[in-house]
């Protein structure tokens, strides 16, 4: 039997990957769970993994090709089943939803007319961009088009209504409108032009998405924590020796994840269209994690429930997966508020970009060595520059405050961490 | 102040006006003499009634007998010229009065006089200054004169039509398809007629094979062409009736100058580029002067009718803000000859000279069961493709009523069409324009009926 093995809507509304490498040749025998090939999508690289033992009959696309959801990836024979009954059944697959294939756990296999899921993050907006007029050409520039491997619904017509003629056709065809293209790549040594990933389209999407839909606010606050780099001092060896690094991070995602348990307009969601708030009674603090390829945000869940020290290994688990793109979709999966620490690299304050459809974001700066003022008297303080940034329409200035209040409280005496 | 004041109304002037007037534009239209100019007056419209009426009259002549009608005494029937011309008149009369009307219905001032041009923005008609945004002159043109020793013989086209009596033999003059139109209507009327010409050829921008056609046509018909004889006193004698030229004794009683022309330049104040005789214009029809145009036969690009209209309105829709692209292969070429001819686009040599990898597909008018049915299977249509894309480069007919078939092959010039367009268009049947769908599936792959 012959099974057709389509590219699997592997969640978060992707529709399209990259063929990054393929690790089957047409032949290869695979078993289920074997890697077909590694695929980028806009948000994780990551194997396909065979849904079937059998041998591979068939390719389609190569390597470097953006392949789209429901696209035909490999066609696999099956042993047993052989001959006429062969197409048969491959037309039976072509015309029944394969069963979820397993990549991550069951999955839907969206056929072509299948509309995808209805998840807003990271959906292209060009999908609710109508399709474009089909241009008015004539006949000849029609078949001169197709002759030069033109897009005739491209070329801006000359003629009567604005048809496009052979002349409009031809002039398109030796210079083509540059307004898509800041650069030209021909005779220009002073620009290099590499061809967008997949992360880098998404986050350019995503970022675009948030600044067009939230309305930002960021408040900026310093927060003295001589007695949380006391206690880290202090553990900081004997848990090394267990493995696990106990940073500053592991600290605030504990305080952040308690003090949205106490002003859920923080860990919120507006639906506007709905006319609805979604409170989110589950508290998934993501990490934005700088890597080669591009930011990613990896999410810690139940960050409340975890105690300081199983976040510090979690962070740590993270990193790992994020640094040598292992990170798999359901790691980045249902966030519920953003921490992005760029202190380590350098930046005292920022104005953080939320993670849409989140209500906030929290930056953390650089932690320094500061003159402060303890009592009456001039101390050496340690001050953490914190930068919130809210979604004004979800979260008022009131709550922004407290809420902010909230975690300096905790990263100033973390001992409370334990309390709550 | 107008927004365009036009000079001449014929139809290049005319229809502009029209066009100007139905826009909103402020209009006046200069006229001298009658409004329609030559075409409608002395040219187009009287020459082809006069052509209809000697034809119908060689058909009875020659058909009615083999088309089943007793009853007429061939040896009898006689051309009468002076009835037949006052049947072109009536006509003449009715068209010009439907002229008129229209320009005053569309708000188009009518200023009867000759025109002067002042300045870039006024003309001046006799004692009245009309200001002016724009200027189009379209003068048309007249014939150069011949010598005056061949005085008394000659007739100009525009006289053509008050001659009361037309001799035996007659002399035309030129190479164009007025001259042979003229030689035709003389030699149906049996006339002794000779065509004589300073060119090696007739039909200029003609295709050759429908100039060779032609020339063979006219040899049948006993029309004697005498190419590379200019009609001047030192090749040329006349005594007593007979024409002496290039060696030749040509029977000749009158002489009809419709070979060169000139444009009818008119006075002007300021100096506007003229070559050889005509206006030079750019390819929007504008003068040297910026806002002034000339267009019809005074810019020499054509002595068309409906390319001085296709100019006229370009000009009109430019001045709106229209900007379209004139193509001079786009328009199409014709004669009323018997048979008529016409084309349009590319011809063969234009073809082969822009390096066209093009293909020629003709279809036979002989194996055509409409033009079987109506006696005259003589002619052909040619189609013009281009290999690679099927484009349609051009098309050539010859045909009883070519020129209306032409218009046809214009839409698939104008449309860009390629032959498997032809081919797919379905043509009524039986008519004499299937012969386009033959020819396209010709060009596809093979013709049905060949």
């Amino acid at each position: 039997m012959r099974y057709i093995f389509k590219f699997p809507d592997i969640g978060e509304g992707l529709d399209e990957g990259t063929i990054v490498e393929w690790h089957v040749e047409k032949g290869s025998t695979v078993k289920m769970g074997d890697p077909l090939c590694t695929m980028e999508t806009d948000k994780v690289v990551t194997a396909i993994p065979s849904p079937k033992d059998g041998v591979i009959a068939a390719k389609f696309g190569k390597t470097g090709e953006v392949i789209h959801v429901g696209d035909a990836l490999v066609e696999i024979e099956i042993e047993g089943v052989s001959g006429e009954a062969a197409v048969e059944e491959a037309n039976k697959v072509e015309a029944v939803n394969e069963e979820g294939a397993g990549v991550v756990g069951t999955l839907e296999v969206a056929g072509n007319s299948v509309v995808l899921s209805a998840s807003r993050e990271g959906v292209k907006e060009t999908e609710t961009v109508k399709p474009e007029k089909k241009a008015l050409a004539t006949p000849v520039a029609r078949a001169l088009a197709k002759e030069l491997g033109v897009d005739i619904d491209k070329v801006k017509g000359s003629g009567p209504a604005g048809r496009v003629t052979k002349e409009d056709v031809t002039s398109f065809a030796v210079a083509p409108p540059e307004k898509n293209e800041k650069f030209r790549s021909d005779n220009n040594d002073t620009v290099e032009i590499e061809q967008l990933s997949q992360i880098r389209k998404s986050i350019a999407r995503h970022m675009t998405q948030s600044k067009h839909n939230a309305a930002h606010m960021t408040l900026f606050e310093e927060v003295e924590i001589s007695e949380l780099e006391r206690i880290r001092t202090r553990y900081k060896e004997t848990l090394q020796k267990e493995g696990v690094k106990l940073t500053y991070l592991s600290f605030i995602v504990k305080a952040v994840a308690l003090a949205l348990k106490k002003h859920r307009s923080l860990n919120a969601e507006m639906d506007l269209e709905g006319g609805k708030m979604i409170y989110k009674k589950y508290y998934n603090i993501g990490i934005a994690t700088d890597t080669e390829k591009g930011l990613v945000v990896p999410v810690i869940r139940n960050a409340d429930r975890l105690s300081v020290r199983e976040i510090a290994s979690e962070i740590a688990a993270l990193s790992e997966k994020a640094r040598s793109g292992q990170l798999t979709m359901e790691d980045m999966k249902g966030g519920t508020f953003t921490i992005t620490s760029y202190g380590n690299i350098g930046g005292l304050f920022a104005a953080p970009v939320i993670n849409y459809p989140e209500a906030g974001i929290l930056g953390v700066g650089r932690i320094s060595k500061q003159p402060v003022v303890k009592g009456e008297e001039l101390a050496i303080g340690l001050v953490l520059p914190l930068s919130l940034s809210v979604d004004h329409r979800i979260a008022d200035g009131g709550d922004t405050a407290r809420f902010m209040n909230t975690i300096m409280a905790y990263l100033a005496d973390p001992v409370t961490l334990l309390f709550n | 102040m107008y927004d365009i004041v036009i000079i001449g109304s014929g139809p290049a002037g005319y229809v502009a006006a029209i066009r100007a007037g139905q826009m909103g534009l402020k209009t006046a239209i200069v006229e001298r003499d009658k409004i329609g100019g030559m075409c409608l007056n002395w040219g187009c419209i009287p020459s082809k009634s006069m052509i209809e009426s000697v034809k119908l009259y060689q058909r009875i002549l020659k058909d009615s007998a083999r088309f089943g009608i007793d009853g007429i005494q061939t040896g009898e029937l006689s051309f009468n010229w002076d009835n037949a011309i006052k049947r072109a008149d009536t006509i003449v009369k009715r068209l010009t009065g439907g002229v008129e009307f229209l320009l005053k219905k569309n708000g188009v001032d009518i200023i009867k006089g000759e025109a002067k041009v002042t300045s870039a923005n006024s003309v001046l008609v006799e004692n009245r200054l009309l200001e002016t945004k724009n200027i189009i002159i379209a003068t048309g043109s007249t014939s150069v004169p011949l010598e005056n020793t061949f005085k008394n013989l000659v007739v100009e086209p525009k006289e053509l039509f008050k001659q009361r009596n037309i001799p035996d033999n007659i002399v035309v003059t030129g190479n164009t398809p007025v001259s042979i139109e003229l030689a035709q209507l003389f030699r149906m009327m049996e006339k002794g007629v000779t065509l004589v010409t300073s060119a090696d050829h007739i039909m200029p921008k003609a295709d050759d094979y429908i100039r060779q056609y032609m020339e063979s046509r006219l040899k049948k018909d006993k029309i004697e062409i005498i190419y590379n004889a200019p009609l001047v006193s030192e090749n040329v004698v006349w005594k007593d009736g007979v024409l002496e030229i290039s060696g030749k004794s040509i029977k000749c009683d009158l002489i009809i100058n419709s070979s060169a022309r000139k444009g009818n330049l008119i006075k002007s104040d300021i100096e506007i580029e003229v070559n050889e005789g005509f206006y030079r214009v750019d390819q929007d029809c504008e003068t040297s002067v910026k806002g002034v145009f000339a267009v019809g036969d005074v810019n020499g690009i054509s002595q068309f009718a409906h390319i001085g209209s296709a100019q006229g309105l370009h000009v009109v829709n430019l001045l709106k803000g229209i900007k379209q692209k004139l193509d001079i292969h786009k328009l199409p070429m014709n004669m009323y000859s018997f048979p008529e001819a016409a084309q349009i686009g590319l011809t063969e040599q234009e073809a082969k000279s822009e390096g066209y990898d093009y293909k020629v597909s003709e279809f036979p008018l002989s194996a055509n069961g409409k033009a079987m049915s109506e006696g005259q299977s003589d002619g052909f249509l040619r189609l013009i493709s281009d290999k690679k894309l099927g484009e349609v480069l051009g098309v050539q007919i010859v045909a009883p009523n070519a020129t209306d078939m032409i218009n046809e092959a214009s839409a698939y010039i104008q449309l860009e069409s390629t032959v498997y367009d032809i081919a797919q268009t379905v043509h009524t049947h039986p008519t004499v324009s299937e012969i386009f769908m033959e020819a396209g599936f010709e060009a596809v792959d093979k013709a049905i009926h060949k």
